[in-house]
C-alpha cells in the first residue's frame, strides 16, 4: 500500500476529534425546545426561592429598623427599663447583664471547648468505644433544644446539686453549656484543617506531642477556632429561652453583678418582655432593642465569616 | 533463626562513638498530665448529657409516681390543663401543637431551602456563591426572639389581611408561627444541603454532562440523588430545630392547647408550655414543676431521635464521598 | 503491574515471555525464609561491610496496617556515613520501612511492627525506648516540603528550642549554611517560609533537621515534588552531608538512587495466590554499583533496566 493513500496518524486524529466534536455539538444544539424551556423555568423557580429566603430574612432586619426608628436615641443605651414610661425606658441593665453573661461564657467555653477539641482530634483513638461515645455525645448535644438547657440550668445549676440560685453566674454557666458543643465542633474542624505534614514535621524534629500541638497545631488553627467561638458566642447573645428558666428577670433597674442575688436581666429577655406587651410603645421599644442586638450580632458574625474566608486554605 | 547469627556479626558498635541514649531524659509527667486534663474536658460533655438526663428523669419519675399521673393518660390523653382544677395531663394537644408549627415551618422551608441549595451548588458562579453563602450564614445567626417579633408584628397582620383563614385568633396562629420558624430554618437547610451536594464528586457531574444531560437533569437526577443522605440529614436537623424552637412559638403561636393541625388555630407547643410555665415562680416538688420536666423529657427524646438519625445519615455520606 | 513477582529467586535466565512466567505461579512454593536467603547472600560476601559501622540492623521486620502486612520480613544492615537508597515500585512498602526507623509509624494507631530493629546495637522498639528521643537522633525529611507556617528563622529554631538546646541563633545560621541556603535567605530570615520556592522549602526542611544535630537523616522521596535543578542541589547536598550523617533515602527515581547512594535495597510488591492481599518484600540489597550493573536477582535487573515497573 502506498503511504500516500493512507491518512497520516495526526490527520486521522484530527478527523476523529472533529467528528466527535460535530456529534457532540449536534447533540447539544439539537436539544429539544421543551428541555430548554424546562431548564429555564427550573432556574427561575430556584432564583425565586432564593429571593424569598433572602428577602424574608432581610425583612426581619428592615422591619425592626423601621418599627424601632422612633425609639432610637442614646436613652436606649443609658436608661433603665420602665413599665409605666416607655418613652424614657432603655436597656442599660439588660445590656450590661448580657455583657457579663457573655464574658462568663467566653471565659468558660474557650478553654474547655478547645481542650476537648484538642483531645478528640489529637489524642483520642477513634477505635476506642469511649472516644466514639464522647464524639457522638458532642454531636448530639449540639442539637439539643436550648430550652432543655434551660431545664438543666434550673434543675442542676440554680437548684439541685450546684444550688447557685437565680444569679447571673448561673445564667452564664447555662449558656456556656449550651454553646460548648458548637465550640468543640468548630475547634475540631479548625484543628483537623491543619495538615498532618505539619505535625509530622514537628514530631520528626524530636518535639513531643504536646509541644507539637502547643507550638504548631494550635497557632495554625487559631483563625478557625476564633471564628467558631465568635459564632457560638453570638448565638449565646441572642439566646432567650434558657434564660427565661434560670431567672433572668425583666425589670432590673440597677447594674447586675456576677454573684449578686438580687436579680439580673439580659437584652433578649427584656426585648421578649416588651414585645409580649400589647401597648404599641413597648413594641417600638422591642423593635429598637432588636436593632441594637442585630447590629452587634451581624457585626460579630460578619467578622467571623470574614476571618474564616481570609485565612482558610492557607496550605 | 540461623539467619540472625550471620547478621549479628555486623552489629559491632564502634567504641569510639559515644553510646546513644534512646530512653527519655525525663519521665515527661507533664505530657501525661496534659493528656488527662484534656480528656477530662472532653468528658465534661458526657457529664452534661448525664446531667440533662438525670435532671429530666428525676422529676419525671416523681410526676408519674408521687403525682400519680398515669403514663397512658400522659401520652394519649387529649386534654391539657395541668394548672386547672380538675387538672388533666394529656400531652397530645401540645405535642400536636409542636408538630403542627414544625410541619408548617418545614412545608415552607424545605422547598425554599433545597432550591437555594441547588442553586448555590449547581448554578451559582464562584463569585455569586462567595457572596450568597456567607450572607445566608450571617442571617442564620438572627436570634429567634427577633424572628418571633417579626412574625408577631409583621407577618401575622399581613397574613390576616391576605388569607384571613390563616389567623383565627389574631394575632396568634400556628401557621404564621410555622412560617416564622420556616424563615429560621431555611438557612440551615440551604447551607447543609449545599455542603452535601458539593461533596458529590465532580466526575459524576462531568459524566452526566458528557452524556448530553442538561444542567437541570444533572442537578435533579444525578447530584440530588447522590447527595440524598446528606440532604435528608439537613432536613432532619432542621426539623429538630423546629421542634425545639421556643421563642417564636411563645410569641406567635398563642397559648391555647388545641388538638388540631389547622394553621389558623392558636396552639400551645411543648416548648412554649415549658417557657411560659417555668417563668413564673414555681416551687420545687410541686406538680407543675414536675410537669415541666415530664414535657421536657418527651421533647428531649424526640429531638434525640432526630439528631441521632441525622448524625447517622451524615456519617453515611461522609463514608461514601470523603 | 508488569513486574512478575513469581520468578524464582535463583533464576538467571532473562525472561522474555511474561505469560509463561505467570503460568508458573501455582508451582511457586518459595517460602519467605528462602526469600531472605537471597538478601543475605550478598551481604555475606561483601568484605567492605565487615569493616563498617552499622547504624541500623533490621532483622526480619514485618509492618502491618490493621493486621494486613505492608512489608514483610525485611532484613538488612544500614551503615554509618553512607547514603542508603530504598527503591522499588509504588506500594512496595519502602516508605513504610523508612518510617519504622524513627518510629513515625507509632503515629498510626493501626500500624504494628514485628521483628527487630537495632539502632547502634540497641533495640529501637524496646519497652524503655522513647520515640521522641529516637526522633531527635533520627531526623526525617518528607516527600512534600512541609515548612511550618512561620518565619524562616523560626522554622529552623523550632527544633533546637523544643529540645532545649542553647545558642539557638548560632545553630540556625550553621544549619542554613550546611544546607547551602544561608546566602539565599540571610537577608530575609523573618519572611514567612511559604514565600520560598519549592526547592528552597525542601532545603529549609533539611536545614531544620540538621539544626537538631541528628545522627541519621531519613528522606522520603525528598525530590519527587521538585524540579530538576532543585533536585540536583539536594543531591549535591546529600553527598556533602554523608560526611557527618548517615542518610537513608526512599526514591522511586532509579537514576537518583544510582547517583547519590552507596548502597541500594530493591523491594517489590508481592501478591498472594488469590491477589486479594499485597505486600512489599526486599529482593536484593547490595552496593549501588552492583545493583545497577550486575544484580543477582533477575527481578532487580528487570526493574533497574526499565523492563518492568
Amino acid at each position: 500500500m502506498a503511504p500516500r493513500t493512507r491518512i497520516p496518524g495526526t490527520e486521522r486524529a484530527r478527523l476523529a476529534t472533529s467528528g466527535a466534536h460535530a456529534t457532540t455539538l449536534r447533540r447539544l444544539t439539537a436539544q429539544p425546545g421543551a428541555d430548554i424551556w424546562k431548564g429555564n423555568i427550573f432556574l427561575a423557580a430556584l432564583l425565586f426561592a432564593l429571593t424569598i429566603a433572602l428577602a424574608g430574612l432581610a425583612a426581619i432586619i428592615l422591619q425592626a429598623a423601621i418599627e424601632g426608628a422612633p425609639a432610637f436615641s442614646i436613652k436606649l443605651l443609658t436608661n433603665g427599663p420602665s413599665t409605666v414610661n416607655p418613652e424614657e425606658a432603655g436597656f442599660r441593665p439588660a445590656l450590661i447583664g448580657t455583657l457579663y453573661l457573655i464574658l462568663g461564657v467566653i471565659l468558660l467555653v474557650v478553654p474547655l471547648g478547645v481542650a476537648a477539641a484538642v483531645y478528640l482530634e489529637e489524642y483520642a483513638d477513634g477505635n476506642r468505644w469511649w472516644n466514639r461515645v464522647v464524639e457522638l455525645n458532642v454531636q448530639n448535644l449540639a442539637g439539643v433544644p436550648s430550652i432543655i438547657y434551660g431545664i438543666l440550668g434550673l434543675a442542676f445549676i440554680v437548684r439541685g446539686p450546684l444550688d447557685l440560685g437565680f444569679i447571673l453566674a448561673a445564667g452564664s454557666l447555662t449558656l456556656a453549656l449550651l454553646v460548648l458543643p458548637t465550640v468543640i465542633l468548630a475547634s475540631r474542624e479548625a484543628i483537623r484543617a491543619v495538615p498532618s505534614s505539619i505535625r509530622e514535621g514537628s514530631l520528626a524534629l524530636g518535639a513531643t506531642q504536646w509541644q507539637t500541638i502547643r507550638r504548631q497545631v494550635l497557632p495554625a488553627a487559631i483563625p478557625g477556632v476564633v471564628t467558631g467561638v465568635i459564632l457560638a458566642v453570638s448565638r449565646a447573645i441572642g439566646e432567650t429561652a434558657p434564660l427565661l428558666l434560670v431567672g433572668a428577670a425583666t425589670f432590673v433597674t440597677f447594674n447586675p453583678s456576677f454573684l449578686g442575688d438580687d436579680g439580673y436581666s439580659a437584652l433578649p429577655v427584656l426585648i421578649f418582655n416588651y414585645a409580649s406587651r400589647p401597648q404599641e410603645e413597648f413594641r417600638v421599644l422591642a423593635a429598637a432593642g432588636v436593632v441594637v442586638m442585630l447590629v452587634v450580632l451581624l457585626a460579630m458574625n460578619s467578622f467571623a465569616i470574614w476571618l474564616r474566608n481570609r485565612y482558610e486554605q492557607q496550605w | 533463626m540461623e539467619a540472625r547469627d550471620t547478621i549479628g556479626a555486623f552489629g559491632s558498635v564502634d567504641e569510639a562513638r559515644p553510646a546513644t541514649i534512646l530512653e527519655a531524659p525525663s519521665p515527661r509527667y507533664g505530657e501525661k498530665l496534659i493528656k488527662w486534663v484534656l480528656a477530662a474536658c472532653a468528658l465534661l460533655s458526657v457529664l452534661t448529657t448525664t446531667a440533662i438526663v438525670v435532671s429530666l428523669l428525676v422529676p419525671t419519675f416523681d410526676f408519674f409516681t408521687r403525682d400519680g399521673v398515669g403514663l397512658g393518660e400522659f401520652l394519649f390523653g387529649t386534654g391539657w390543663a395541668p394548672t386547672f382544677q380538675p387538672a388533666s395531663f394529656g400531652v397530645l394537644p401540645i405535642l400536636v401543637g409542636t408538630l403542627s408549627t414544625s410541619l408548617w415551618g418545614m412545608l415552607f422551608a424545605v422547598p425554599i431551602g433545597l432550591a437555594a441549595a441547588v442553586w448555590l451548588s449547581e448554578y451559582a458562579s464562584p463569585r455569586q456563591r462567595k457572596v450568597v453563602k456567607p450572607v445566608l450564614e450571617v442571617l442564620a445567626g438572627i436570634p429567634t426572639v427577633a424572628i418571633g417579633i417579626f412574625g408577631l408584628v409583621f407577618l401575622s397582620p399581613l397574613i390576616e389581611d391576605v388569607f384571613p383563614f390563616m389567623v383565627n385568633v389574631p394575632p396568634f396562629s400556628a401557621g404564621v408561627a410555622g412560617l416564622a420558624i420556616g424563615l429560621m430554618i431555611v438557612p440551615i437547610i440551604a447551607s447543609l444541603s449545599d455542603d452535601a451536594m458539593r461533596s458529590v464528586p465532580g466526575g459524576l457531574r462531568e459524566a452526566a454532562y458528557g452524556l448530553g444531560s442538561t444542567r437541570m437533569k444533572v442537578s435533579t437526577r444525578v447530584v440530588f440523588p447522590a447527595a440524598i443522605s446528606g440532604i435528608i440529614a439537613s432536613l432532619v436537623l432542621a426539623g429538630s430545630r423546629a421542634v425545639g424552637e421556643t421563642m417564636v412559638v411563645l410569641l406567635v403561636a398563642g397559648a391555647s392547647p388545641n388538638l388540631t393541625f389547622d394553621p389558623g388555630s392558636s396552639v400551645l407547643t411543648m416548648t412554649a408550655f415549658i417557657g411560659q410555665t417555668a417563668t413564673g415562680d414555681i416551687s420545687t416538688g410541686s406538680i407543675t414543676y414536675d410537669t415541666i420536666f415530664a414535657v421536657g423529657s418527651l421533647l428531649f427524646v424526640i429531638t434525640l431521635a432526630l439528631n441521632l438519625f441525622a448524625i447517622r445519615m451524615v456519617r453515611k455520606y461522609r463514608e461514601v464521598y470523603e | 503491574m508488569g513486574n512478575s513477582p513469581t520468578e524464582q529467586p535463583g533464576r538467571t535466565g532473562r525472561p522474555n515471555e511474561d505469560g509463561q512466567l505467570h503460568s508458573e505461579k501455582p508451582n511457586d512454593d518459595r517460602s519467605p525464609a528462602q526469600g531472605i536467603s537471597v538478601i543475605r547472600e550478598p551481604a555475606r560476601n561483601d568484605d567492605d561491610a565487615w569493616t563498617k559501622d552499622t547504624v541500623f540492623e533490621v532483622k526480619g521486620v514485618t509492618v502491618c496496617y490493621s493486621g494486613k502486612p505492608a512489608v514483610k520480613n525485611v532484613t538488612m544492615d544500614i551503615f554509618r556515613n553512607e547514603v542508603t537508597a530504598l527503591i522499588g515500585p509504588s506500594g512496595c512498602g519502602k516508605s513504610t520501612l523508612l518510617r519504622c526507623l524513627n518510629r513515625m509509624n507509632d503515629l498510626i494507631s493501626s500500624a504494628s511492627v514485628d521483628g527487630e530493629i537495632l539502632y547502634r546495637g540497641q533495640d529501637l522498639y524496646g519497652t524503655k525506648v522513647d520515640p521522641v528521643q529516637v526522633r531527635k537522633l533520627v531526623g526525617m525529611v518528607f516527600q512534600k516540603p512541609n515548612p511550618f507556617p512561620k518565619s524562616i528563622y523560626d522554622n529552623i529554631a523550632f527544633g533546637p528550642r523544643v529540645i532545649g538546646m542553647d545558642n539557638v541563633e548560632e545553630r540556625v545560621e550553621k544549619a542554613l549554611r550546611r544546607a547551602a541556603l544561608w546566602d539565599e535567605v540571610k537577608d530575609r530570615l523573618d519572611d514567612n517560609a511559604y514565600g520560598m520556592s519549592g526547592g528552597q522549602q525542601q532545603r529549609l526542611c533539611i536545614a531544620r533537621t540538621l539544626a537538631v544535630e541528628p545522627e541519621v537523616i531519613l528522606m522520603d522521596e525528598p525530590c519527587s515534588a521538585l524540579d530538576p535543578i532543585s533536585t540536583g542541589r539536594i543531591e549535591d547536598l546529600m553527598a556533602e552531608l554523608k560526611e557527618d550523617f548517615s542518610i537513608v533515602i526512599v526514591t522511586h527515581n532509579m537514576q537518583q538512587a544510582a547517583r547519590v547512594s552507596d548502597r541500594t535495597a530493591f523491594l517489590i510488591v508481592e501478591l498472594d495466590a488469590t491477589e486479594d492481599s499485597r505486600w512489599g518484600q526486599l529482593v536484593e540489597y547490595d552496593e549501588t554499583g552492583r545493583i545497577f550493573t550486575n544484580p543477582r536477582d533477575s527481578r532487580t535487573e528487570d526493574y533497574v533496566t526499565g523492563k518492568v515497573g
